[in-house]
């Protein structure tokens, strides 16, 4: 394995990444444009902000692209200091911005960030980095430990939000990372028992939950509270069938569906795209899954390897969550669907982590 | 490898679930969410018309308007509030209510406004208020017909009268504008608005003639106000299938207002007492009692008297112990030398009480049932009543003796007219109607209906002679008083008085007289009761000229040339 070896990047990805990125403003607009226009007087309310993101997205990808990502391995600590700084700046009144009965962003002037989006991140960075460093040890529970302790204290930090969801997709990225990084079986097991505890505690934590899950089994059971958000859903994918009502024809628009053009975007395209509409996507999903799996084992060195994997997951969890829980498959949790949904953070930081994949095809 | 085939694992079981949801459960899930993306206008049919057997409207409608309300669609609910109150005289807290309860997607806030509070409506464009065509029920003639046809709830049900009792025919079927909305019901750019038409009600063709009917209902007007009477009812038929031509409750109502706000005297109003009320008839009764002997004797019954016989001219009777009396006191030669034919002219109870005991329980009670006695008549008309009838199986010698001259029995002013007219229309019983035809909103009619004869009472031969015979009460007896010179005017007067718990109540009496003509054709029947006429009582002085009056009115509307001219 020789370094600057110049291999050619994975324009294909890069391409695909962005072509999702402006069909996300697109179907923003489509399952928007009345909301707004109702709630803020402004058609493009949302369409504009996701604008703007896929701008500074496009630019972080372009930036990623050329920043050589051995880099990276040097800012595992800074990383997680800002990230967890951030996360801890959540709970600062004045600060934190709360909604939906959720403190889940901070505020700076007219703009909000979501620091757990930039978290993930953050995690999958420190993690590749340090195991990287530290691939000898990770055959004991000792050795994985101080990946299990930032894992673990950014989920604390995350639930306490709380936002459930974000907690998943992190600790399924632990778990991955760790199996990932050549562990053995004994290891694994160790590790994976707190997993199994975990979602009984949570449970108990926050009642609301349990409330949630009944909700998923029976959602008329009540329509009106619990179940509604899931039934909205249901309707619209059902409305949509196998061909869709076409683009901008959604009736679920309308103001049934909560988080339309956000958490609950794909439901709006299952109905205006129909099933085949869907299956492109999830094609098109798969193929970025695909390259950036081809990218992590194509990697010379461990990091990259890591890395790509470890971003590539990140991607990868959320697609499949967001999926799970639009069609009803999983309980409801309020998940974005990355480089689609409506949410600046979430984009940038994920058009930014394809171009760290760009550079670790390219062998930087 | 491994890990593209858990992808690719992955990756299926997304799309199989997409594929449940949006294929296997996709027209069950339309279907459920089609209610929240749809809302309705109703599009009130047209209720259909009743008119008179000429076709003139007694009962049409006027364009009128409902006004609904979509609680969450309102924008400002205090402001809807008091603009709707100011508008439709509603306290603004109730309207307030039904917007901010939220229980159901739409209230009703009017019914059957007018144009002039919908302009008024409109000019404020209220968020959440829609209005929609109605109709308001239009009586032509005010009070006239007014127990008969009766009258509709705000919404539009027939809730009295014949507007009850053929509603289903009269109501149609309402429609529905059906778009699509917001979740708040504010209409979507793109909606798709289906109309679903209202289909209207039929019109109902009554056997009623309005000009008949208006005369009548003057004729009791006046009775009324010179009597002095509680009530007075009347029922004109035409005696050939018992087509009801008019009937007349009075006092009455004025159908476009409706005394709703007084039950007592509304429930009262609105009665009609010549199908509902019973009474004891009298001597009108005695027709039947006549046609029972006539019919007997033409068939050879030894028992019954020959229209020859002369009756005993005595006052009294005694039967079971009791002792029963006639009205006259026979002194002087009154009552004395009767015939059948006479003993009608003076209504002389004796002979009749003669007949009834003579013929016997078993045939005369079969005349009473084939008269329609004891039993409803059929009309089309809701709280028929059906009279009082001694039992067969319990009546005593003095009750038969009694019902003979028509005391011990209950009759509905329908019954007895039905009766008569069975009794001179050649011995043919119809049940009486107010149906004729039923015609649909274009025109067409739907069905004709037809005269029902329930059965045969008496031959034409026996019917002949009774009519003729009650041609002469009219000429030369107690019903001159409703003689018409040139016409042959039959009918029979009726004298009651009137019982309150179980005794005879003093200076009580239900004056009647039930008539005909021409008598040899009979074409007109009219029964007229007098209930509790002041001063003068007897059915002769009372209500025989009623009678008179309206056939002549009959005379002149229908142009009925006199079978005799008199110098």
């Amino acid at each position: 394995m020789t370094e600057n070896k110049k291999k050619a990047g994975d324009i294909p990805l890069l391409i695909c990444v962005f072509a999702m990125a402006c069909f996300g403003c697109l179907m923003i607009y489509s399952a928007s444009a009345y909301t707004a226009e109702v709630q803020y007087g402004d058609s493009l309310y949302f369409v504009k902000k996701q604008l703007l993101g896929l701008a500074l997205g496009t630019a972080a990808m372009l930036g990623a692209c050329f920043l050589p990502y051995k880099k990276l391995e040097k800012l595992k600590y800074p990383a997680v200091i800002v990230a967890a700084v951030l996360l801890i700046l959540v709970f600062v009144p004045g600060v934190g911005v709360t909604n939906y009965g959720a403190t889940r962003w901070i505020g700076f002037g007219g703009f909000t960030i979501q620091p757990s989006e930039i978290a993930k991140y953050a995690f999958a960075l420190f993690t590749a980095a340090y195991f990287a460093k530290n691939y000898k040890k990770v055959k004991t529970v000792t050795g994985v430990l101080p990946v299990l302790a930032v894992g673990g204290v950014f989920c604390l930090l995350i639930i306490a939000e709380p936002n459930m969801s974000i907690t998943m997709c992190v600790g399924l990225l632990m778990l991955g990372l760790i199996f990932l990084s050549g562990t053995n079986l004994k290891t694994f097991l160790i590790i994976l028992i707190p997993f199994f505890f975990a979602v009984p505690l949570l449970i108990i934590l926050e009642p609301y939950r349990l409330q949630r899950l009944s909700a998923f089994i029976d959602p008329w059971a009540s329509p009106k509270d619990e179940g509604y958000q899931l039934i909205q859903s249901l309707y619209a994918l059902g409305n949509g069938g196998l061909f869709g009502t076409g683009l901008f024809n959604s009736t679920q628009k309308y103001r049934f569906l909560p988080f339309a053009e956000s958490d609950f975007i794909l439901s709006i395209m299952g109905e205006e795209l129909g099933f085949f509409g869907l299956l492109i996507f999830f094609a098109a999903c798969a193929f970025i899954v695909y390259r950036g799996i081809r990218i992590a084992k194509n990697c010379g060195d461990r990091f990259g390897f890591l890395l790509a994997a470890g971003f590539t997951l990140v991607y990868g969890i959320q697609v499949v969550i967001n999926a799970l829980v639009v069609s009803g498959a999983i309980p409801p949790t309020g998940l974005p669907l990355p480089l689609i949904s409506s949410g600046n953070t979430s984009l940038i930081i994920t058009m930014a982590s394809m171009g760290v994949l760009y550079n670790v095809s390219r062998g930087n | 490898m491994s890990i593209t085939l858990a992808i690719t694992f992955i990756f299926f079981i997304i799309l199989g679930r997409l594929l449940y949801v949006q294929v296997a459960w996709s027209s069950e899930l339309k279907l459920r969410a089609s209610d929240q993306w749809n809302r309705e206008i109703p599009i009130i049919a047209q209720r259909g018309k009743i008119t008179d057997r000429n076709g003139v409207i007694l009962a049409g409608n006027r364009t009128s308007y409902s006004v609904f309300l979509r609680p969450n669609a309102v924008v400002n609910a205090e402001y809807t509030a008091t603009i709707l109150s100011g508008i439709f005289k509603i306290d603004p807290n109730a309207i307030l209510e039904k917007i901010k309860g939220g229980k159901v997607s739409e209230v009703t806030i009017a019914r059957q406004t007018d144009k002039e509070s919908i302009e008024k409506l409109a000019s404020y464009d209220l968020a959440g208020v829609y209005y929609s065509r109605d109709n308001s029920r239009s009586y032509t003639y005010g009070d006239a017909l007014c127990q008969v046809l009766g009258f509709t709830a705000s919404d539009g049900t027939g809730v009295a009268g014949l507007e009850r009792f053929y509603n289903t025919i009269l109501s149609g079927t309402n429609g529905e504008i059906t778009y699509s909305t917001d979740i708040v019901g504010i209409e979507t750019e793109n909606s798709k608005v289906l109309y679903n038409e209202a289909s209207p009600g039929d019109e109902i063709r009554l056997t009623v003639d309005i000009d008949i009917q208006l005369a009548a209902e003057d004729a009791m007007r006046s009775v009324y106000k010179s009597s002095g009477a509680k009530s007075v009812a009347c029922v004109v038929l035409d005696p050939r299938n018992s087509d009801v031509l008019a009937m007349v409750n009075y006092p009455s109502y004025d159908l476009n207002e409706v005394p709703r706000n007084d039950t007592e005297s509304l429930n009262a109003l609105t009665r009609n007492g010549i199908v509902s009320d019973i009474y004891e008839p009298g001597s009108t009764f005695k027709i039947i009692t006549a046609a029972a002997d006539i019919e007997e004797y033409l068939r050879g019954n030894p028992k019954a008297f020959s229209t020859s016989y002369v009756f005993n001219s005595s006052r009294t009777r005694t039967v079971d112990g009791t002792k029963i009396k006639c009205w006259s006191d026979h002194a002087n030669g009154k009552h004395s030398n009767q015939t059948l034919a006479v003993a009608l002219n003076n209504s002389c109870n004796p002979c009749f009480t003669d007949i009834a005991l003579s013929l016997g329980k078993e045939t005369f009670y079969s005349y009473l049932q084939n008269f329609g006695f004891g039993k409803d008549t059929g009309i089309d008309f809701s709280g028929e009543a059906v009279g009082m009838l001694v039992p067969e199986t319990a009546v005593r010698d003095c009750d038969l003796a009694r019902i003979g001259f028509g005391q011990t029995v209950a009759v509905t002013g329908v019954q007895l007219a039905c009766a008569a007219a069975a009794a001179v229309n050649g011995g043919n019983y119809y049940s009486p109607r107010f149906l004729k035809s039923i015609i649909s909103a274009d025109g067409k009619t739907v069905e004709e209906k037809k005269p029902v004869l329930k059965n045969k009472v008496i031959s034409e031969k026996a019917s002949q002679i009774l009519a003729e015979m009650l041609e002469g009460v009219v000429k030369e007896g107690s019903g001159k008083h409703a003689y018409i010179e040139g016409y042959k005017v039959g009918g029979k007067t009726g004298t009651a008085q009137k019982y309150e718990d179980g005794h005879v109540a003093q200076g009580k009496y239900v004056s009647s007289f039930v008539g005909f003509f021409p008598a040899d054709d009979p074409q007109y029947l009219a029964l007229i009761i007098v209930d509790e006429p002041q001063g003068v009582y007897y059915g002769s002085t009372v209500a025989a000229p009623v009678a008179g009056e309206i056939f002549k009115d009959i005379i002149k509307i229908k142009n009925i040339e006199p079978f005799e001219r008199t110098e």
